[in-house]
């Protein structure tokens, strides 16, 4: 188990390999080695085009700042089921405010939802001592309704250009403000994360709660705070889908969940807690959107796609976790 | 601890199935809707429509997919251009597979190539996603089903920019015009199904009897509108026979209790309607828990359970269906006609069929261009 520490000096590149746990490794050869088949399997299908390529890192922006939230919930060894519906909730709140009182209202409006909801996630786990699983599996259901409900069905068109530039059908110098979002949150979530006090107390409260609370770590306000993170990063999650598609519908996200989950766990962070990687779910991440593409370009029928990912997920999965259960 | 562990991951699992199954429920016909999808507000009904026969999303009068036609200059045409083709799905079941399969044999017969197939599991985002990769392969035409009009403006945007014909089944993006961002949308004929199943069960019933309508209750355009075609003609054409009951569901796999329920209720039932056949299976299920042979099912969309029951003798007497194989090949025709720059139709529908016991093997052949299965041959004989 890895035990959690305040940052201390970082140790030479040498002995850090010496000592690092090779499954940690695992999601950087398996990136390089899908990457190496499908660019020589799919060198004339465009894989390697550079729209193409860019175009995977563009998919992934969602799945990769939902990945980030991801990442610290499971290492306090809770799970945040709920992330999905908030995408939808938070896009069509979003939407609708955006519609009827302009874009700071929309903005805000948006990113309130997951913030609401991650609160209420996490003073139900941890003031009512819920588990984790059991309170987001009834939030989901609970956003998903209220998703559908909000506006009956009906999807909502975003025709503000700022909001739509701002969040995701824009760019700055020719770089899509996708990526912009991506880099913002891999960047401040990974310094969080391997950086700062709060990252080390996530770490403890996941890797031993009893001992974590007996050295003086506030482990409700840590889980609270990474429920409320996980609910944030869905809420931009689903103002990047507004954006992008110029309108917010009470389906988006309904395929995340598993998604971030598998990106997450392939990327090297312990379902159960006290161990996870944001760079590594950054890699997950963009691990399935190339494989979503790749196999969308080798021509495969849908459901031999299914199969193909599946077994790949499974593989990887199976590589990551191999040493955790030794 | 260690067991504590064991319970989470064990529950996990459970909730990743529960949210993998989530979408699985869904009509048969020509789109998919959620399983889970609200009720409509209290105090109106989803299928309250004023209904005279099927049009386009812009008023466009119907024209037969049959009156798509190539001549042989124009499949010569079409095999020297070299085209390529994708097929950009928004979910998957019997109905997809059979109008792909359409599609397919027809790209074939024309020399268009198939790059790409996807299926966007209901999802907007996931479909403006495969969009873009369908893309990188740059195919002269898409063929498939906007999941969300709204975001499939966007969404599909890549393609116009590109010039890639588009033809579209039963939904259309939004602002999009045919000529300019598409070429053509084709469709069933969802009035047609909905008033030949009213016929089917007013001639099960001998003009005369009570009926309860168990129609999806949410606002979906396909269903809607074929419920709406089946309580109009009902009304209509068979003024002995009375609704008496109209139970709207959301969630088809609560069919059974809903049946009985209605049968607790109304003792007096002749007949039973549903909009498609998964719920149609519910309700079999719950005359046979009570031994009821009295009461007849008419339904909608091809379903293999149900089809056996019709061929057995048992309580369903009619599914009405489309010919979901030739949607296929319309579609690929309409493609056909914008690459070769011929003026498609803008609204092109698919016949509707009436299987009955009588039929069941032509109209299983007509619809999904297969053989009927061998438990059918045997319940059959």
């Amino acid at each position: 188990m890895t035990t959690a520490a305040a940052p201390v000096a970082a140790p030479s590149l040498t002995t850090r390999l010496r000592h690092a746990d090779p499954s940690s490794y695992f999601v950087y050869v398996g990136f390089v080695l899908i990457f190496a088949v499908m660019a020589i399997a799919l060198h004339g299908d465009g894989f390697l085009d550079p729209q193409n390529l860019y175009n995977i890192l563009l998919q992934t922006t969602p799945i990769t700042i939902m990945a980030v939230g991801a990442v610290f919930v499971l290492s306090t060894g809770e799970i945040d089921l709920s992330i999905g519906a908030v995408v939808a909730l938070s896009a069509l709140v979003s939407a609708v405010t955006l519609r009827d009182h302009g874009l700071v209202p929309g903005l805000l409006a948006g990113l309130a939802v997951g913030v609401v909801v991650g609160l209420v996630n996490g003073l139900l786990i941890t003031k009512l001592r819920l588990p984790s699983f059991l309170v987001t599996l009834g939030m989901m259901g609970l956003i998903t309704g209220l998703a559908q409900r909000v506006t009956n069905l009906q999807a909502v068109p975003s025709i503000d250009e700022l909001y739509n530039g701002l969040l995701g059908s824009g760019s700055i110098a020719r770089i899509s403000s996708l990526l912009f979002w991506a880099a913002l949150f891999v960047l401040v979530g990974h310094y969080l994360y391997r950086h700062t006090r709060v990252g080390a107390h996530v770490l403890a409260a996941g890797d031993n709660i009893r001992a974590a609370r007996v050295s003086g770590i506030k482990v409700d306000r840590i889980k609270i705070g990474v429920m409320v993170a996980s609910g944030l990063c869905a809420s931009v999650a689903g103002l990047l889908y507004t954006g992008r598609l110029h309108g917010a519908t009470y389906s988006l996200g309904s395929a995340d969940l598993l998604t971030v989950i598998a990106a997450v766990v392939i990327g090297g962070t312990r379902l159960f807690g006290g161990k996870g990687t944001i760079v590594g779910a950054l890699i997950g991440s963009l691990i399935l959107g190339m494989l979503n593409n790749g196999l969308i370009l080798a021509g495969l029928s849908d459901s031999e796609q299914q199969i193909a990912r599946g077994l790949i997920i499974l593989i990887a999965v199976a590589l990551t976790l191999r040493e955790d259960k030794k | 601890m260690h067991k504590s562990r064991l319970v989470v991951a064990a529950a996990a699992a459970v909730a990743l199935s529960l949210s993998a199954c989530s979408t699985g429920a869904a009509p048969g016909g020509s789109s998919a809707a959620p399983s889970s999808a609200p009720a409509a507000p209290a105090g109106s009904s989803v299928i309250d429509i004023d209904i005279t026969g099927t049009t386009g999303p812009n008023g466009e009068a119907p024209t037969p997919i049959s009156d798509l036609t190539l001549n042989d200059a124009d499949v010569a045409k079409l095999k020297a251009g070299q085209y390529t083709a994708a097929q950009l799905w928004h979910t998957s079941s019997q109905f997809v597979t059979a109008v792909q399969d359409g599609a397919n044999a027809e790209f074939g017969r024309l020399g268009i190539d198939v790059l790409a197939t996807t299926n966007a599991n209901m999802d907007a985002g996931t479909q403006a996603n495969q969009v873009q990769t369908a893309m990188a392969k740059k195919p002269s035409v898409i063929i498939g089903l906007p999941v969300d009009p709204t975001s499939a403006a966007q969404a599909f945007q890549p393609a116009v920019t590109a010039g890639t014909k588009l033809v579209f089944l039963s939904n259309v993006p939004t602002g999009y015009t045919q000529g300019k961002q598409y070429t053509s949308i084709v469709t069933d004929d969802l009035y047609q199904m909905g008033k030949q199943a009213a016929e089917a069960m007013g001639t099960a019933l001998g003009g005369k009897g009570n009926v309860a309508m168990m129609f999806y209750n949410a606002k979906y355009y396909v269903t809607n509108q074929r419920d709406a075609a089946f309580r109009t003609t009902l009304t209509k054409e068979f003024p002995n026979i009375k609704i008496v009951a109209e139970q709207g569901f959301t969630d088809p796999n609560n069919a059974t209790s809903i049946a009985s329920a209605l049968l607790t209720k109304n003792r007096d039932l002749d007949g039973i309607y549903t909009s498609w056949s998964q719920p149609a299976q519910g309700v079999l299920a719950a005359l046979r828990t009570v031994n009821n042979t009295r009461v007849k099912v008419v339904t909608l969309d091809i379903d293999d359970t149900v089809v056996v029951d019709m061929a057995s003798g048992g309580a369903t007497q009619a599914i009405v269906a489309d010919e979901a194989y030739n949607l296929g090949k319309g579609m690929a025709d309409a493609a056909a006609y914008g690459l070769l720059g011929k003026k498609a139709p803008p609204f092109a529908v698919a016949n509707a069929l009436t299987i009955t016991k009588a039929n069941i093997a032509d109209g299983y052949r007509r619809s999904l261009n297969a053989d009927v299965p061998g438990t059918v041959q045997k319940a059959l004989k």
